[in-house]
């Protein structure tokens, strides 16, 4: 009896007991983390997105990249911190040539898993032209990419067509600059293109132990890994979909970190979890009120001048996320180049100024429509729309919709409906350059992406030179402009960026190191020491 | 019997054409554009029109179905585009968890709600009679996915005796994690057939047969159990058989308050992504299993009353 108890491991015990007991509490543990629970330093996380795709030339979301930049090297990294920032991962060394080419020298002794040998500038080569060869729905990402020259194994060039500041910032830190091995890749594909959520090699400080898509996703120690040591031996991925689930499960114990919702915020920040750290990020999300400018109702500027300053920002997210949003004064982020200080039209606009332009346009009894998703924070937006609008006269009826039918009101591709679009509610999502938060609202955008229909050919050419520009105090005038057009157009009143609150267990985590907007950087998290 | 099979097969063929083909009708004439949704505002029109070629979506309607039958022929459900998956694959991948849940919460149900049923018949009007009763209509008036916050609230959050989200790994650890969902579907069916059986308990319990049991002086339990029951559980298995839908959707909400894999989040997600290939693929493999699950229930009855045995 001794004996068989002895072989018994802690785990087979706590399953025994959790079936058999059907509750009992093991030291304390929650049953459900007991249950998990393996030997070492064990992160359970809750994803910040499905895991849809891992291949990087093919990646989908930011779920796919959390998990890609824990398997994968990639030339530079995000550096964890409140400020927008990279450092070297891969690369030994790299600098910008001249406006077009970038020369990089990797670090040596990067091995892929299952024997496909080092990680070499042919590798980057590989990795980075396949997003055009293969057409990816992502080869936007990479710009004017053109090609990448190899000087010898470990040194290459990246030469581009034309300047792209981006590069910095949204390309080689992230879902695209992730490098996987050519030899591995052209096994498992033939042509080297898509291999969706099967990686063939590893070349990250982890590999995927275990993947149930649409439950969770286990990365354990990749034992080739020669680089610096991440803080967790296991990281495992649960995918909750639901915010408020995330939440209970925080509570429950099932999860050491997760985001939270903005309107759960305010209560957890007064009533926190025990042991719980709560850190409030200002996401790269921003949401705004559009206006189709060619509608007949909106056609004229003064009435979309009217609907601006009648329009009470602070009030709208107090509504909407608690009042724990930050007011958007554009739609680039704060802490990115080119984030304005204020928008020009004051947050809380201005009843008497509204009614002034509505008098001005000679319009009354006016009736608008709104289109939003049918969530409950985007009906709520779309609600105090409709009271404040009232104010002045306006009448607005509220349209939700799903969001398969939302996402294509505006698009001229997909009928008629864009042509009764009136006023929207929309929301977007940026990447850390001022030029992902403002390039679909370009001319060529009418009727594509920019619902708005705004279109001004001065702010084609600033977008354009936002690519070439890499002195910052420069670059930042340009989107400062880019976004002053927006909003002189009428077309837009910028609501929020909305914020991005984490909680994390301080009795796992010692340091949960994100990116300035909150996205976890899980190899810089430190345990707590036991 | 093989007469009564062949016939329900055939049936079951019907009712999977028209039902498939009315979602098709359905799905299209919802505005909205799989392109547009999974690849969001980095969707050039080349990469739409590309995506919507590997879909299929650029052929004239008929073709389209006639191109998913045809595959359903050949036992291809079509192929999921954005995970370069086959829908069969990710289908039956989600299904299992899915089944496990409605299987174990009818389970519990019945094994409760039966002897509870016969109980409440044999002493009508006790107070575990009267008790039931209100306790019965309470849990059929409380919809599950109220249950269902509220046990997780208790016993995963307040508690923390058992785990909050997802489905667990093993089997052993799977039943964990089957217990609260199983006990939020499961609650409203105890009451709802202990009811039932309650009911038809007393209809049976009435008749000649059983009089004549009694007057041959066989005890009341081996009356019920042995000839009464039988007969008093048939319009339950019926029910059963028809609640099968009603499961489904109680899994759907189940599935998304505790964040458990199945196809009810699977088909909420491919709904709003506009992934048709999924949702044929869904609504195929459900539609089946209702159509088994009515079968089967009519098999049961069969079985159990010789009277329907003679009709088919």
């Amino acid at each position: 009896m001794k004996h068989a108890i002895g072989n018994m491991s802690r785990r087979s015990f706590l399953k025994t007991g959790a079936v058999l007991g059907g509750g009992v509490v093991a030291g304390g543990m929650p049953l459900s983390q007991a249950i998990w629970a393996a030997e070492g330093k064990v992160l359970v996380a809750r994803s910040s997105g499905d895991i849809v795709k891992l291949d990087p030339g093919f990646y989908v979301g930011q779920g796919d990249t959390d998990v890609m930049s824990c398997i994968y090297s990639k030339l530079t990294r995000y550096k964890p911190g409140s400020e927008w920032g990279w450092e070297l991962e891969a690369a030994e060394k790299i600098e910008q040539v001249d406006p077009t080419h970038v020369r990089f020298r990797l670090k040596k002794g990067i091995k892929f898993t299952g024997g496909h040998g080092e990680l070499t500038a042919r590798d980057v080569k590989f990795s980075f032209e396949r997003v055009i060869k293969h057409n990816s729905p992502v080869k936007g990402d990479w710009g004017p990419l053109d090609r990448v020259e190899i000087e010898d194994d470990l040194t290459g060039v990246i030469v581009l067509k034309t300047p792209y500041v981006p590069l910095w910032n949204v390309v080689l830190p992230y879902g695209v600059g992730h490098i996987v091995s050519e030899d591995a890749v052209m096994k498992a594909t033939k042509d080297g293109g898509d291999f969706g959520l099967k990686p063939p090699a590893f070349s990250g400080p982890y590999v995927i132990a275990d993947f149930k898509p649409g439950q969770f996703l286990l990365m354990t120690r990749n034992a080739e890994w020669s680089g610096p040591k991440p803080g967790f031996d296991e990281i495992r991925l649960l995918l909750i979909d639901d915010v408020k689930a995330a939440e209970r499960a925080y509570r429950a114990g099932d999860v050491d970190i997760t985001t939270i919702s903005s309107d759960s915020l305010a209560t957890l920040k007064v009533a926190p979890p025990a042991d719980t750290k709560i850190e409030n990020f200002p996401s790269l999300y921003y949401n705004w009120l559009g206006m189709n400018v060619d509608h007949p109702k909106l056609k004229d500027i003064n009435v979309r001048k009217a609907i601006q300053w009648a329009i009470n920002v602070p009030q709208i997210l107090d509504a909407a996320y608690g009042g724990q949003a930050v007011v958007a004064t554009g739609a680039v982020a704060p802490g990115l180049i080119g984030h304005r200080e204020k928008a020009l039209v004051p947050p809380e606009g201005d009843l008497a100024k509204a009614k002034e332009f509505l008098e001005k346009a000679g319009v009354s009894d006016l009736t608008l429509s709104i289109d939003c998703l049918n969530t409950s924070t985007f009906k709520t937006i779309a609600e105090t729309v409709q009271a404040q609008l009232s104010q002045i006269g306006i009448t607005v009826e509220i349209n939700l919709q799903d969001s398969g039918s939302f996402w294509t009101t505006g698009m001229e591709s997909e009928g008629e409906r864009w042509k009764a679009l009136q006023l929207y509610v929309q929301q977007f999502y940026s990447q850390a350059d001022p030029h992902t938060a403002t390039w679909w609202a370009k001319q060529e955008q009418v009727g594509v992406w920019n619902w708005e229909r705004f279109r001004s050919q001065r702010f084609d050419e600033l977008s354009e030179k936002g690519f070439t520009v890499s002195d910052p105090g420069e670059r930042a005038k340009i989107y400062y402009e880019m976004q002053d057009l927006m909003e002189e157009s009428g077309a837009y009143r910028f609501l929020s960026n909305v914020s991005w609150p984490l909680m994390y267990r301080t009795t796992k985590i010692e340091e949960a190191a994100t990116r300035p907007d909150g996205i976890p950087l899980y190899l810089d998290f430190k345990p707590v020491s036991t | 019997m093989w007469l009564y099979l062949l016939k329900r097969l055939v049936l079951a063929i019907t009712i999977i054409v028209i039902a498939v083909t009315l979602l098709f009708l359905m799905i299209r004439a919802v505005p909205g554009d799989p392109a547009a949704v999974l690849l969001g505002p980095r969707a050039t029109p080349e990469m739409k029109a590309q995506l919507h070629e590997q879909m299929g979506l650029d052929k004239p309607f008929v073709a389209q179905i006639a191109t998913f039958f045809g595959g359903l022929l050949h036992g291809d459900l079509g192929f999921d585009v954005f995970s370069q998956r086959p829908v069969a694959e990710i289908v039956f991948e989600q299904l299992p968890y899915t089944i496990e849940l409605i299987l174990v919460s009818i389970l519990w149900a019945v094994v409760i709600a039966v002897p509870l049923g016969c109980y409440s018949a044999i002493r009508r009007n006790s107070v575990i009679d009267q008790v039931t009763g209100v306790l019965s209509v309470a849990t059929i008036a409380i919809p599950s996915f109220v249950m269902a916050v509220y046990a997780l609230l208790i016993f995963a959050v307040t508690l923390r005796w058992l785990p909050a989200v997802g489905a667990g790994n093993g089997f052993w650890d799977g039943l964990t994690y089957l217990i609260l969902p199983a006990f939020a579907i499961g609650i409203g069916w105890v009451g709802y057939i202990s009811r039932l059986v309650r009911a038809s308990m007393l209809e049976i319990l009435g008749e000649n047969h059983i009089r004549m049991a009694r007057s041959f002086g066989i005890s009341e339990w081996r009356i019920v159990a042995r000839y009464a029951l039988p007969l008093a559980i048939l319009p339950t298995v019926t029910i059963l058989g028809v609640g099968i839908a009603w499961l489904l959707s109680s899994a759907v909400f189940i599935e998304v308050v505790f964040a458990r894999p199945g196809i009810g989040a699977l088909i909420v997600n491919a709904v709003n992504t506009r992934n048709y290939p999924i949702v044929m693929g869904v609504v195929l493999v459900t539609t089946f299993l209702i159509v088994s699950a009515t079968t089967l229930s009519d098999l049961v009855n069969a079985f159990l009353d010789p009277r329907t045995r003679e009709k088919l």
